[in-house]
């Protein structure tokens, strides 16, 4: 009984003793927490700042391997201005060359809305390399303040601007939708930049520093083990031939229009050209880049920012015929020496669509002379053809046989926003002659690349890529390698085949093509010593004057380049496209230009403030 | 609650257990939350869930402990301790050829690690709680103290000392408390208190002025130098635990939104309570110290009702062992002692630790069903 009481005692001396130790912590919890008022304030001034390290862009290079992009070092003084309590504003002034006023409006700007008084905002961007200098030797004065280094873009020569895009800040939704981006953040916006953002961007680093009540770091949180180094952007090596390109560029200075060249065997395209343009130079981050954009995108007249290559779309005119050639071809409904009526036009329907008065050429000759007639006689046959009772049926076959080549569809190249153009469905027809209220010949304009059918350029150089190639395509690319590694989208290794096989039917279509710069509709744009087949169109415009197009590719054997034109405005697409693809096409081939007064009449014409040097002569 | 009417032995018990649970849940979706906003990284879920399993599994533990009788544990306690001196061994080596202290022992196969020292901290509390009911006599004279308790004791601290002072400290206090509960006579308590006050001086000399001459010395020194300097440099963990519980208030800054966190290394252990604290409030943390000091006196309720003796002291081993450890952290947290890494039992993440803790509370809750049945059986006799 004693030795139990006993040990009651002892175990509540135990529990007596745990009773007071709890007591004691509740006290120094009270204590800590409402009267020593000290570690209140400590925790005000405890911040993180989080220093990104921004990777370098990744460099462009084209086919040959010269420089096409690379960077420059910027440096953006950046503030957070909660923490600017005790900084020389005055000498900050001074360094930037401010007001004290500037200085206070800048303040506030960075306090409001979408910035904040805790967050870092951008106070001067890409300060030049002397006010970086200066600034840097007196930064310990300037609290809040710190740099932040970055890079701009850099182009050696003005060129490839629509192909390449530009790189600029980063939109609120897109930064925050994707975790990657903050607010300020830079991202490829159009061309090449946009469609490789991830590969170009490497990945950003970020440290993350603990600072103290005066700004200093004083630690890095957690020893570093949340920072993240920067990996630098992978560089682009593309298909583009950078002389080609300028050469290009020139070419169609003082013109609307668009050149895109691909070499057949690869698709890799080998330049990309839509005029007027702009030099990329000018859309490079900053103060300069707002205002040069906004000049840019309100040049309503130009429209400079608009990409013609892979937006406009324009009625191909003639250049359809071939491919109404070959599918009538296959379906036996054409050979090589048919030929059909044309007495200035077609006779079913009393000369409409009006033509030349050619009259029994055989299929070569309709296209190297672009006979109309023929190919309203063409078409009709196609979309009437008895294995399709019903027209509509025909028509649709006809419809998809062209997808099959490009048109109506995105070819799914690797550049941004490019368009599908349009070749018109039944529904659309029924819609707007009625279920009942059309026929072939109500349509039969379709034959000869008119009426509703568009496309755009980078379609047309796409088609007679196909045609050099004898019935298959590469898709149009313009980067063949990503990386040092050169990794490539296997996408754009697969040799697609169009509705239309057959050696014969393209031999016959391709020797129209010859002969069309053999005395036909383009002889004038013959080159020496390269065997060159093309085809003329017209594209019609219902604003103005016709567009003029023209397609080609050279040699005939073995095909190294296949390219389109447009020129919009231009009338006849002999007259100004054909030489202009004649003279890129030298360019590429032979390495120089062998008709200097030809290249200096295309150089010098300005189609636009209507210096037309043809007309002048007249 | 139906789900109580499965459980046996003492609900109190079984109710701070899922009180503590339910904290350390919220406590780890906090640092989920946080670390979720603040680096965007992946797999925040994973943390939560993980724990959640671990928890889950933890009150299965505890489930199937409190249903074996608690004589068993003395049997396992007499095989199992001499068991756990190779093992504590094996851990320590293992560390020296490593380099480094090491506490933990992956299970092969499985890939999880569980800190030998767990073990062996059950291992002898049970069988301190044995000798203290098993040979009373041979204690009365103290030369059997030593040789069957202050040896062992020693033995297994001194095994565990190297890698984690604290642990060994705490343990050796523990059984010290029991020892005195059970009945050692009061002169021998304190001829070994005084010669541990002279030990814990030599040490401490030792370390202050040879920090080489031991495994560790140089992180013990520092911490103890940190604790009595006060410099705010060096004190920098305890100054930012501070101002968690300054900035907490009463009611707290809501889950997730604590800043300490990101300034605390160990704000998911050992500096759990600061955390709680500046998170859920003050209230909270007074709540949890009640908590645990419920825990304790139900193991005292315990000790007091129970015939065998064996499980009293099993029962107020045990809780004290968790208790003790419980205001250790805690002492830490509001600065009142040094860095020690101790966490929070029941609440404090990470995995097998866990798992050991219920294990310890099922074998309490084996001692206190046994207690309940005695009591049945008493009334069914009148
Ligand atoms: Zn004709």
């Amino acid at each position: 009984m004693n030795a139990n009481s006993h040990l009651a005692d002892r175990k509540y001396i135990i529990g007596g003793f745990f009773i007071l130790v709890a007591v004691i912590y509740i006290a120094r919890l009270f204590y800590i927490q409402i009267i020593d008022d000290k570690y209140k304030l400590d925790a005000q001034n405890n911040a993180f700042r989080y220093i990104t390290e921004y990777p370098v862009r990744g460099y462009i290079y084209d086919r040959n391997g010269k420089l096409l992009v690379y960077n420059e070092a910027s440096y953006d003084l950046m503030v957070t201005p909660k923490e600017t309590k005790g900084c020389d504003t005055l000498a900050l002034c001074e360094v930037l060359q401010i007001t004290k006023e500037d200085y206070l409006k800048r303040i506030k700007k960075a306090c409001q809305a979408p910035n904040s008084p805790r967050k870092q905002s951008v106070f001067e961007k890409q300060m030049s390399a002397q006010t970086y200098a200066a600034l840097q030797e007196k930064l310990y004065r300037f609290n809040g303040f710190f740099v932040q280094k970055r890079t701009v873009r850099k182009y050696p020569k003005p060129i490839a601007a629509h192909l390449l895009g530009y790189v600029g800040e980063v939109t609120k939704e897109k930064a925050e939708k994707d975790p990657y981006y903050r607010e300020g953040d830079y991202i490829g916006i159009s061309g090449m930049e946009r469609s490789y953002e991830e590969a170009l961007r490497g990945k950003k680093g970020v440290q993350i520093a603990i600072t103290d009540v005066h700004n200093k770091v004083v630690g890095r949180y957690m020893d570093g083990k949340y920072d993240t180094l920067a990996i630098p952007g992978k560089p682009l090596f593309c298909t583009i031939d950078m002389t080609l390109q300028e050469y290009g560029e020139q070419l169609l200075r003082g013109k609307k229009g668009a050149v895109v060249a691909i070499e057949p065997s690869s698709g890799e395209i080998l330049c990309l050209v839509s005029s007027p343009t702009y030099d990329p130079n000018l859309l490079v981050g900053g103060k300069e880049r707002a205002r040069n954009f906004t000049k840019l995108y309100y040049d309503s007249l130009n429209l400079p920012l608009f990409n013609r290559a892979l937006q406009a779309m324009y009625p191909p005119g003639s250049i359809f015929k071939l491919i109404d050639a070959l599918i009538a071809q296959r379906d036996g409904l054409i050979f090589r020496n048919t030929s059909f009526p044309c007495h200035g036009g077609y006779p079913p329907m009393g000369g409409k669509p009006k033509c030349h008065s050619h009259g029994g050429v055989d299929l070569p000759g309709s296209i190297a002379t672009s006979c109309n007639s023929y190919y309203s006689y063409v078409f009709r046959a196609i979309v009437d053809q008895k294995k399709y009772p019903k027209f509509k049926d025909g028509y649709n076959y006809w419809r998809e046989t062209v997808q099959s080549f490009g048109p109506g569809t995105n070819l799914g190249t690797d550049l941004p926003y490019d368009k599908p153009g349009n070749v018109p469905s039944v529904k659309y027809y029924n819609k707007v002659f009625g279920e009942n209220g059309w026929r072939s010949n109500t349509i039969v304009s379709l034959g000869i690349g008119q009426a509703e059918l568009t496309l755009v350029p980078l379609q047309m150089a796409n088609v007679v890529a196909t045609i050099a190639n004898r019935g298959y395509y590469y898709t149009p690319h313009c980067v063949k390698g990503v990386g040092y590694e050169k990794k490539q989208d296997q996408k754009f290794k697969e040799k697609k085949y169009v509705s239309v096989q057959g050696e014969t039917y393209y031999t016959n279509v391709i020797d129209g093509m010859q002969r069309c710069l053999d005395g036909g509709t383009a002889t004038a744009s013959k080159i020496k010593d390269i065997v060159m087949c093309g085809k003329t169109g017209t594209a019609q415009n219902p604003h103005g004057k016709d567009h003029a197009v023209f397609l080609a590719f050279a040699p005939r054997e073995n095909p190294k380049i296949a390219i389109a034109c447009i020129i919009e405005n231009a009338g006849f697409g002999g007259t100004w496209s054909a030489p202009i693809v004649s003279l890129m096409v030298e360019k590429y081939l032979k390495g120089k230009i062998t008709r200097p007064e030809m290249e200096k009449r295309m150089l010098e014409a300005d189609l636009i403030n209507g210096k037309n040097l043809l007309h002048e002569k007249h | 609650m139906k789900l109580f009417a499965y459980l046996k032995g003492d609900k109190v018990i079984w109710a701070i257990m899922m009180l503590l649970s339910l904290l350390s849940v919220l406590v780890v979706y906090s640092a989920v939350v946080t670390l979720a906003h603040k680096f965007k990284q992946g797999n925040s879920e994973y943390y939560l869930i993980k724990h959640f399993v671990i928890i889950v599994l933890g009150f299965g533990i505890a489930y199937v402990f409190h249903k074996i009788k608690y004589t068993v544990f003395a049997k396992v306690a007499q095989i199992g301790f001499i068991l756990s001196v190779p093992l504590l061994l094996y851990t320590l080596l293992r560390g020296v050829s490593a380099g480094e202290a090491s506490r933990w022992i992956e299970i092969p196969g499985i890939g999880l690690t569980f800190q030998s020292s767990d073990i062996a901290k059950i291992m002898l509390l049970l069988y301190v709680a044995r000798v203290l009911t098993v040979k009373q006599d041979a204690l009365q004279e103290f030369k059997g103290v030593v040789k069957l308790l202050l040896v062992p004791i020693g033995l297994i601290c001194a095994l565990i000392l190297p890698a984690n002072f604290s642990t060994a400290a705490l343990l050796f206090v523990n059984c010290l408390c029991l020892m005195f509960i059970g009945r050692v006579r009061m002169k021998f308590m304190l001829y070994i208190i005084g010669a541990c006050v002279g030990f814990a001086i030599l040490l401490t000399v030792v370390v202050l002025n040879f920090p080489d001459a031991i495994p560790r010395g140089r992180t013990w020194k520092a911490r103890i130098e940190n604790f009595i300097s006060g410099d705010t440099k060096t004190n920098y963990q305890s100054d930012q635990a501070k101002i968690a519980v300054a900035n907490g208030g009463v009611i707290g800054k809501g889950p997730g939104n604590s800043t300490q966190r990101a300034f605390l290394p160990q704000a998911s252990s050992d500096f759990i309570y600061a955390i709680i604290i500046e998170e859920y409030g003050l209230l909270t943390g007074v709540i949890m110290l009640f908590l645990y000091m419920v825990l304790l006196f139900r193991g005292i309720r315990i000790l007091r009702d129970t015939d065998k003796t064996f499980g009293g002291f099993i029962a107020i081993g045990l809780s004290f062992s968790l208790v003790f450890q419980a205001l250790i952290n805690m002492a830490v947290a509001v600065n009142l002692f040094p860095v020690t890494g101790q966490p929070l039992p029941l609440v404090s993440m990470g995995g097998t630790s866990i798992w050991f803790t219920m294990a310890a509370m099922g074998i309490i809750l084996s001692v206190s069903k046994s207690n309940e049945d005695t009591t049945a059986e008493k009334l069914e006799t009148i």
